[in-house]
């Protein structure tokens, strides 16, 4: 009795403690000043957020909160983690090329493993879709900024420091060992109980790393759901929401509900790790218990990977197909349908852990139902492009190589979702096949595919066309060999996540591994295309690069950009500017010895195919 | 004003989203009646079946909603192409079911209509239907004209 009167006094004087603590800052600070609408904003209106005079050089960077800048720091932090992470796979494949371990140890190849899966899907996919969401949806809109610039700017800061605790373990610190748990981070090996070495704090830094991005995304879902609900200009309605702002408002919606269960699961991980709680343990079911917590936020987190991949194709492909998007209502209803029923599927990750017959035939039967909305897409995308007046530009052609990995991908995984295929295939190489048709060979895809359409917007120059393409050509081949070897090991029986095989599959590892390094050249094409285009590419001196006013599908985005190039003053450079919007006016010298080769202007030759 | 929002033209919008809805009725129908692991009404079946309904009633209800926010203001106000709302000059859509055509906004078509701004003021969309041949492959498309055409003028540029 004393002792629950005891906890009794405690909770109330807990409760006092915080409501004195709230009182405080409420006297402190005056937070409502923070806020767009508490400081004169109306709704639907002007924000009183205003970019007056940026300061220059790093502080404009560090203090930003210009969606735009934020968007390109977003961009500069995807790109970089891109590169990590493909780094760390190039070392892997490399050990793949012969049966045994003969390059880098099992263990290292078990930290590369787990680091790649996480950096690729947390640190690469999440913030490459954050940049152009963030540069890119309050253009859409006609909003002035974010709804919360200063939170937006929170989020991404919070990152940096996400990433570093998540490759700690690589960083030469004593008694440090990187993360081994795979990106699933199943317990109990994640607990860091038994024999093995992850109990070792790396792990928990990984941990935490992966809590800071959690916190993150949910902090700018919920900067995307007032933006996109709030600050649309008026004219922007429902009825005439861009595709783009539809997925990325449903993938906000699913961070909000997906990640704070992660954040949860992470945080109760980290108990059981250092301070003695047994959510985890064995003996109650509670190595399942976290594939259900994990999996409940990691099937939504795929869609909230691949829906806004699929709002930049479905935005793209009608632009170059000279024709408005073949039933927009349909890609927006199933986006939606697809946003809901992602919650309904999770254990189809689980139907090898022994659970419920039962139990486990009503998640096939919703896996089967969630195929719908994405296979109609797929036919959407088509039939824009049937009888279309196709510009097989270097943005277009990485949405068709979107589509042509998506369906594969997709279809891969319909059989997964049956369980009597998956009971087979479980734990193979099928599904890595499977899933990276889906992460690369469509996520990253429409990500690049989206680079390249506004690379023009954002830079003010126009990338190199051949480039571009040598950079498509490598990718959609290099892919498909790396990622259909895959399937087919998986078909052979081969186990994901082994550093070493048997001998038989050693020709299928070695064509893997040659696509990966056509990918690697491909890759190297793009950055050198980037950074050389960025600095000495054509300039582009019109607003419309695409040649989109001649089909009627000229979007907002450039509508501001256009307007941005007829009302910048020139401040006494070396390079001119255009202020007439003229179609080829007053371009660079460099540019006209570039002109042969190059995309510039108003995608003069996109019709030449 | 609900069976007004949801006619024709927006029930067949959101077929994509009833053919989901029915595959997930088909199941609950399937392990009701065929019951293939025994035990009706025992608390795993009873979760089972949840697993069903509970998505169902969540994507029927998102269904509803969305389609009365997209339907409701496709009905009551202007609508431009997607995403191009914002940019000054872009003239209104004047086909409902417009998918599958050339983007060029027939300036001509847009005047036919622009003597039915009336009916669209007093709420009620104007439905006009016409045998209008598409401009590519000849089908036949239904045209429904269902805002003022003089909307343009409401937008700030």
């Amino acid at each position: 009795m004393a002792a629950v009167n005891g906890e009794l006094a405690l909770t109330v004087l807990m409760g006092l403690l915080l409501v004195g603590v709230a009182a405080w800052l409420a006297r402190v600070e005056n937070w409502r000043s923070y806020t767009p609408l508490g400081s004169g904003g109306v709704y639907g209106g002007e924000t009183g957020q205003a970019h007056h005079e940026k300061p220059s050089g790093l502080t404009r960077w560090l203090t930003t909160v210009d969606h735009k800048d934020i968007g390109i720091m977003y961009g500069l932090y995807g790109v970089i983690a891109f590169l990590i992470g493909g780094a760390m796979v190039m070392v892997m494949r490399a050990e793949l090329l012969d049966p045994g371990a003969t390059l880098i140890s099992n263990t290292f190849y078990n930290s590369l493993l787990t680091s790649h899966g996480i950096t690729m899907l947390f640190l690469f996919g999440t913030p490459i879709i954050a940049a152009f969401s963030n540069y890119f949806i309050p253009l859409l809109i006609g909003a002035d900024d974010m709804a919360f610039p200063r939170i937006n700017a929170i989020a991404f800061w919070l990152l940096p420091p996400g990433a570093l605790l998540i490759w700690a373990g690589f960083f030469p610190i004593p008694n440090l060992i990187p993360a081994q748990t795979a990106w699933t981070m199943y317990t109990p090996l994640s607990a860091g109980v038994g024999g093995g070495n992850q109990a070792n704090a790396g792990v928990d830094l990984m941990l935490l790393g992966l809590h800071l991005t959690g916190v993150s995304a949910t902090m700018g879902s919920i900067n995307f759901i007032a933006t996109i609900i709030t600050e649309r200009a008026e004219e922007v309605t429902w009825a005439n929401l861009d595709i783009f702002s539809w997925t990325i408002l449903t993938q906000s919606g699913l961070i909000l509900f997906a990640f704070p269960l992660l954040g949860s699961a992470l945080l109760m991980l980290v108990l059981d790790r250092n301070f003695g709680t047994t959510f985890f343990v064995n003996d109650a079911g509670g190595a399942i218990l976290w594939q259900h917590l994990f999996w409940f936020f990691g099937h939504p987190e795929v869609y909230i990977l691949v829906l806004p991949p699929m709002g930049i194709v479905s935005l793209l492909i009608p632009r170059f197909s000279g024709r408005r998007l073949f039933g927009f209502k349909f890609v927006v209803y199933s986006t939606l349908a697809i946003g809901v029923l992602s919650f309904g599927v999770w254990a189809h990750h689980m139907f090898a852990t022994g659970i419920d017959p039962r139990l486990r035939a009503s998640f096939m039967a919703v896996s089967m139902a969630i195929a719908i909305p994405s296979a109609v897409k797929t036919f959407n995308w088509m039939t824009t492009m049937w009888n279309g007046k196709l510009r097989l530009t270097t943005p277009m052609l990485f949405c068709i190589g979107f589509v042509q990995n998506f369906i594969i991908g997709g279809i891969t995984g319909v059989f997964l979702a049956s369980i009597p295929v998956d009971l087979v295939l479980h734990d193979t190489y099928y599904v890595v096949g499977h899933f990276h048709f889906i992460v690369m060979g469509a996520i990253a895809f429409a990500g690049f595919a989206a680079m390249y359409y506004w690379f023009p917007l954002v830079s003010g120059r126009m990338y190199q066309r051949t480039l571009g393409k040598a950079h498509f050509w490598l990718w959609i081949v290099g892919s498909n060999i790396t990622f259909f070897a895959m399937v087919l090991l998986g078909y052979g029986g081969m186990p994901r996540r082994y550093a070493t095989y048997l001998p038989q599959f050693a020709t299928l590892h070695q064509i893997a591994s040659l696509g990966a390094f056509l990918m690697v050249i491909g890759g190297l094409i793009w950055l050198y295309n980037f950074v050389v285009s960025y600095f000495e590419g054509p300039v582009v001196t019109d607003g419309d690069p695409w040649n989109l006013k001649e089909y009627n599908l000229y979007t907002g985005e450039w509508e501001w950009f256009d307007r941005k190039l007829k009302t910048t003053i020139t401040d006494g450079g070396d390079e001119e500017v255009a202020t007439d919007g003229g179609l080829h006016g007053p371009v660079g010298a460099e540019t006209a010895d570039a002109t042969d080769s190059d995309d510039s202007g108003r995608a003069m030759d996109a019709n030449d195919e | 004003m609900a069976n007004k929002i949801f006619d024709k033209e927006t029930l067949l919008d959101l077929t994509v989203n009833f053919v989901p809805l029915f595959i997930i009725l088909f199941f609950v129908g399937v392990f009701a009646v065929l019951n293939p692991w025994g035990g009706l009404g025992d608390f795993l079946s009873i979760v089972a079946q949840g697993l069903l309904i509970i998505p169902f009633i969540a994507l029927a209800i998102l269904t509803y909603i969305s389609g009365k926010a997209i339907a409701g203001d496709e009905k009551t106000k202007t609508v431009f192409p997607p995403g191009q709302a914002t940019v000054p000059g872009t003239p209104p859509l004047t086909h409902d079911e417009d998918d599958g055509e050339t983007a060029e906004l027939e300036g001509d078509s847009t005047a036919e209509h622009a003597d039915e701004p009336a009916a669209v003021e007093s709420g009620e969309p104007a439905v006009v239907e016409s045998d209008e041949t598409a401009e590519e492959d000849g089908e036949t498309a239904q045209i429904e004209a269902t805002e003022s055409t003089d909307g343009d003028g409401d937008r700030s540029a």
